[in-house]
């Protein structure tokens, strides 16, 4: 019997290579998330193993909170000398490693924007890891090295200039040295070396360091020079771990901070699966249904219907194994591609040789069988129902009333199911993560139920859809219409493996729109200054002194100052950031308050705070309650609660502190954006030009950007977000085009006599293409109207719980028109192989077939 | 070759061979031979004789390896795909055994179908009288899963006259259906050929089928063994056991 399936099998490969391309696509995609996320840790890994390969003890500052930014606090150098002193230190050195920005001559920036760019210290060669491939090593205060990775990235070479940023301070040197470290590519990260004093002076770190290196002399373990230097140093600011924990301490912070990466990759290559196995599924039931007198023949053979079970199941175990296959080695091709993905849209990863772990390899072949012996259960068990008698009747497979009252009801109840799953999602109050599972669970039940009703949409929806076409070509639209009409539950199947594209296109498209809209009004309603400083990446710090720059422009009225730390709030909070505003920022800013006024602010004690009305709900505080905050530096400032505003633009995040305690208790003492209030009738456009022209020379990552902009720059961010999206979205509509074009070839071989007969009867060639295409764009069309309405719904729903923070839902009406167009040239693609079939057709063949 | 000779249809040489060297088979052995108008044709012989293939190459589904035919004035032997398509609109029609009706359509519309994939609007009161010639007036907006066979088979020979064809070619009408509806698909195809002046060539195996028409080809092997006017069914049957 297995050896009857696999020749059954063969003599429909066609039709079973696309069967498979389905599973393939899904499978790599997953596999392909596997080895990319895999490849990129590893390539982390290297980088900060191969950093530290001759160190032995790191010592670095001790960080209570994390920042935004990243960056950690330096430390005073006169650790080193007391390091010097401990017994068994063969070498110890301070070195700086600062995030920087990088220029070139031109004064245009280096490297990809999201991606890190360290300004460092020369280290002797006995801690040296990099190695010079061109040039030397930096000897005096023009000099500097820079990896050749980004050398060659920005065209630079031994001799060019490079200009090196720091929050404070820019200058030019010259390139003496090209340097490279181990075998791992840095993506768009990369490194400058200067001397220590030139690094320390650009940094602004003059007798500090970020880190002290250590090499322990011959005899001495990490552990025990770890030791001795903890007991000589013994301070509770520094952090002091073997090489071997600092690696593995950076690399789980890395593993935690891309974490979400696999995870939303995973969600994409989920969808992809779904669409795939709703693929399979269609097939193998057209397929049985068509194999009706074959399987009645085997049955008046004596074949039992654990054997017709069996063979059906042996060919969608060959189908998944082959699959899973192709799909583990496409994998390779989507990583890479999904890695080229990343490096478009400025997310450039540190690679290196790719990585297959055994757990990749074992997860693709389980999913790719899985998927596919489940999504082909259904039919197989169908095809064990056939009678002995189907071999002498043209039966068609027993439809009973009862299975479709039985499948009306579970799609009801699974509905249902996934709308209640989604409403305790929203509004249940379970935390983050099991808040989206539910979601996510719900929209797959949703989903699934409305593919299960589908089947009763699809005549109206056709109807509907079929319209326009039937106005436009007569004869050719009214058959396409009513062939998909033929068998609902075929055209429902196929539709909704669209539909599930689409619904989530048309989720993101609406959701990405709210944001978009909400984010404009935020900017409009609250920015009251014409003109804002930022850094070019949206976040990082920037020195005060730019302020103080743009206070001497003729014109500006006011520069009112922002800084922002991360800090935990004490017995139980999370992590929430902390603003600190100048006490004239009720001039550029239009803070909403609950509880106090820009007098509040103005008279803000450094022992008070002011909080979001949400943070202080969320912890159980309110006006007059004290509520402790860590900070990065360890202080434990203790405040008392005086105002409380609705932080609807995601600016002032969770809480208000006067700027002196930022500095003394936050240790932030950078702005990180500064509101320019114009004089009145000064010229917006002018101050701008003369504020560009002053920040360019003193502090080039300082962006000064005007109201529109600054919406423009948000929204350029969150359009590449959406970009992104739509690209690992293609995979799933890809798949369901294959779908789409499957079940048409299938029903076309079905209709064979029946197109012979119309060809014979005067059909040209191209009104058989027509009648085709138009089955397939009225089948796309039920899938994507079916898709976003539920897209559309699910985002009206999930966007309830977040009208209190601002976000307000807009329907972007011209997209989704463009979606349903989209949707429709997709069908005329995917029908272009199977109408070019039906339009080859040889009549006299097409008559004669049996 | 013209209508000069009253021949709607003309095969002068038709020779169609299948495959190859030893394998090959001469479905055709070179006929020559003319369809008048207004007459109803009835070609017989025993299974594999060249039937079918006569009656493809006659209707321009299959391409002769040597000879030509024309129909009215035009070689159709010479003609590529639209030029086909096109002669199939305006001069033929076809009925065949099976799946002749699309399911998705009414009676009416099917039997409309070949104006409708025309372009052309069809004369209503010619298929009134098509309904009713075929008796199913009360049928015009079943589908075909709603008729019976028989039923099927007069919608389809309907639709062959509906655009009213130079030639109607029918491969076994009467092969799916029991007697009496066999009888009424006959009796309508006689009535097409006397009251439209409607020209008809029929492939079949049931004597009584041949009986009702005019004139009786008959082959084997590829040849022509027998042309003449049928006579009673007794007669046909009793050629065909010589033919055999
Ligand atoms: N496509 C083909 N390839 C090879 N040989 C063919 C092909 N079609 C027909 N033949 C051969 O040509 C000969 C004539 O076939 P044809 O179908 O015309 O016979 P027929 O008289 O219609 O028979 P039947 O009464 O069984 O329908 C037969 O020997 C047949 O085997
Ligand atoms: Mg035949």
């Amino acid at each position: 019997m297995a050896r009857f399936a696999i020749k059954s099998l063969w003599a429909r490969k066609v039709r079973a290579l696309t069967t498979t391309l389905a599973v393939v696509i899904g499978v790599a995609f997953v596999a392909g998330t596997y080895i990319l996320t895999d490849t990129t840790f590893a390539a982390f890994d290297e980088i900060f193993e191969d950093s530290l390969a001759k160190t032995d003890v790191v010592i670095t500052a001790k960080e209570e909170v994390r920042q935004e930014t990243g960056e950690t606090p330096s430390f005073k150098a006169t650790v080193l000398p007391k390091v010097r002193q401990v017994d068994g230190v063969r070498v110890a050195v301070g070195q700086i490693f600062t995030v920087g920005a990088f220029f070139d001559a031109k004064n245009e920036q280096i490297g990809t924007k999201f991606a890190p760019k360290f300004i460092t210290s020369n280290i002797p060669e006995s801690l040296e890891t990099q190695t010079y491939v061109e040039g030397r090593k930096p000897r005096d205060a023009k000099e500097a090295a820079l990896d050749q990775g980004a050398a060659e990235e920005a065209g630079l070479g031994v001799g060019d200039t490079l200009k090196l940023a720091s929050v404070e301070r820019v200058a030019a040197y010259r390139i003496v040295g090209l340097t490279k470290l181990g075998e791992a590519s840095w993506g768009g990260a990369s490194i400058a070396g200067l001397i220590l004093p030139e690094a320390q002076r650009i940094t602004d770190k003059r007798g500090e360091f970020d880190q002290v290196l250590i090499a322990a002399s011959g005899g001495v373990s990490e552990e025990t020079l770890k030791r001795r230097v903890q007991q000589k140093v013994a301070d509770p600011s520094l952090l002091i771990e073997t090489a071997e924990e600092n690696a593995k301490r950076n690399s789980d912070q890395i593993h935690e901070d891309l974490g979400f990466l696999r995870i939303a990759l995973l969600v994409f290559a989920f969808v992809a699966l779904f669409v795939g196995a709703f693929l399979i599924f269609n097939t193998f039931s057209i397929t049985v249904a068509q194999r009706i007198k074959e399987f009645g023949m085997l049955r008046t053979l004596g074949a039992g219907r654990g054997q017709i079970l069996g063979s059906v199941v042996v060919e969608a175990l060959a189908i998944g194994i082959l699959g899973a296959l192709l799909g583990l080695a496409g994998g390779y091709a989507i990583a890479v591609g999904l890695n080229a993905l990343f490096v478009a849209v400025g997310i450039d990863l540190p690679t290196t040789a790719l990585v297959t772990k055994t757990r990749t390899i074992v997860i693709a072949l389980l999913i790719g069988i899985g998927i596919t012996l489940i999504s082909s259960f259904i039919p197989a068990l169908r095809a064990t129902r056939v009678p002995p008698i189907a071999a002498l009747l043209a039966l068609e497979l027993p439809q009973s009333r009862r299975r479709g009252v039985v499948l009306a009801v579970l799609a009801v109840l699974l509905g249902l199911v996934g709308l209640g799953m989604v409403a305790v999602g929203l509004f249940g109050g379970a935390d983050g993560g099991s808040a989206a599972g539910l979601i996510g669970g719900g929209a797959v039940a949703v989903l699934l139920g409305v593919s299960l009703f589908s089947p009763r949409l699809v005549r109206p929806l056709a109807s509907l859809t079929g319209r326009p076409l039937e106005r436009l070509r007569r004869l050719t639209g009214r058959l396409a219409r009513e062939n998909t009409q033929r068998n609902p539950a075929r055209t429902a199947v196929t539709a909704a493996a669209l539909m599930i594209g689409l619904a989530v296109v048309a989720f993101v498209t609406v959701f990405a729109a709210g944001i978009k809209g909400s984010i404009a009004t935020a900017v409009d309603e609250s920015f009251q200054g014409e003109l804002v400083l930022q850094n070019s990446d949206g976040f990082s710090p920037i020195s005060p002194r730019a302020a103080s720059l743009a206070r001497k422009i003729p014109g500006v009225e006011l520069v009112s100052t922002m800084r922002v730390a991360q800090a935990e709030l004490l017995d139980g909070g999370g992590t929430e950031r902390v603003s600190a505003l100048d006490r004239d920022a009720g001039a550029v800013i239009d803070i909403d308050w609950s509880e106090g006024g820009s007098q509040t602010l103005r008279d803000l004690n450094d022992d008070e705070v002011i909080v979001d009305k949400s943070f202080a709900s969320s912890n159980g505080v309110d006006v007059g309650d004290e509520a402790s905050f860590l900070t990065q530096i360890g202080a434990k400032p203790r405040l008392r609660i005086v105002g409380k505003y609705e932080d609807k633009a995601e600016l002032l995040g969770g809480a208000i502190v006067t700027q002196r305690l930022m500095a003394t208790a936050f240790d932030q003492r950078d702005d990180t954006i500064d509101f320019v209030k114009l004089a009145p009738g000064a010229s917006a456009e002018k101050i701008q030009a003369a504020l560009i022209k002053s920040m360019d020379r003193e502090f080039p990552v300082v962006e000064v950007r005007n109201q529109q902009e600054l919406k423009e720059n948000q929204e350029e961010q969150i359009n590449q977000l959406l970009g992104l999206i739509y690209a690992l979205l293609a995979l799933a509509v890809i798949v369901s085009l294959f779908g789409i074009a499957n079940t048409l070839a299938l029903s076309i071989h079905e209709r064979t006599r029946e197109l012979g007969m119309l060809r014979a009867i005067g059909m040209s060639r191209s009104q058989a293409r027509t009648m085709i295409r138009y089955e397939a764009v009225i089948t796309a069309l039920i899938g994507a109207l079916l898709g976003m309405v539920i897209g559309v719904i699910f985002a009206a729903l999930i966007a309830q719980p977040l009208k209190d923070e601002g976000f307000t839902l807009s329907y972007p009406v011209l997209q989704l028109v463009l979606m349903l167009i989209f949707a429709a040239f997709a069908g005329i693609l995917a029908a272009i192989p199977p109408s070019i079939r039906a339009s080859r057709l040889d009549v006299l063949e097409a008559l004669h077939y049996e | 070759m013209s209508e000069s000779n009253g021949n709607v249809v003309t095969a002068s040489e038709v020779a169609r061979r299948y495959g190859e060297g030893d394998a090959a088979v001469d479905a055709l052995a070179g006929i020559t031979t003319g369809f008048e108008r207004g007459r109803f044709t009835a070609i017989m012989g025993p299974s594999g004789s060249g039937k079918s293939t006569l009656m493809h190459i006659l209707a321009g589904l299959d391409k002769p390896t040597a000879g030509t035919v024309h129909i009215e004035d035009v070689e159709i032997t010479k003609l590529d795909d639209a030029a086909l398509t096109k002669l199939r609109r305006d001069k033929l029609g076809f009925i065949f055994q099976f799946f002749n009706l699309l399911p998705v359509l009414t009676a009416e519309e099917n039997l409309v179908l070949p104006l409708s994939i025309a372009g052309r609007k069809p004369d209503q009161a010619w298929v009134d009288q098509l309904v009713r010639t075929v008796g199913l007036e009360d049928r015009r907006t079943h589908r075909p899963s709603e008729l019976s066979g028989g039923q099927q088979q007069r919608v389809a020979v309907a639709r062959a006259l509906i655009s009213k064809p130079a030639v109607v070619f029918a491969d076994e009408p009467t092969g799916n259906l029991d007697s009496k509806a066999s009888a009424d698909v006959l009796r309508l195809l006689r009535q097409a050929v006397d009251e439209f002046d409607q020209t008809v060539v029929m492939v079949t195996h049931d004597p009584d089928a041949a009986a009702h028409a005019d004139r009786l080809i008959t082959l084997r092997d590829g040849h022509i063994v027998h042309d003449a006017v049928p006579g009673s069914t007794a007669d046909v049957i009793e050629l065909m056991k010589q033919i055999d």
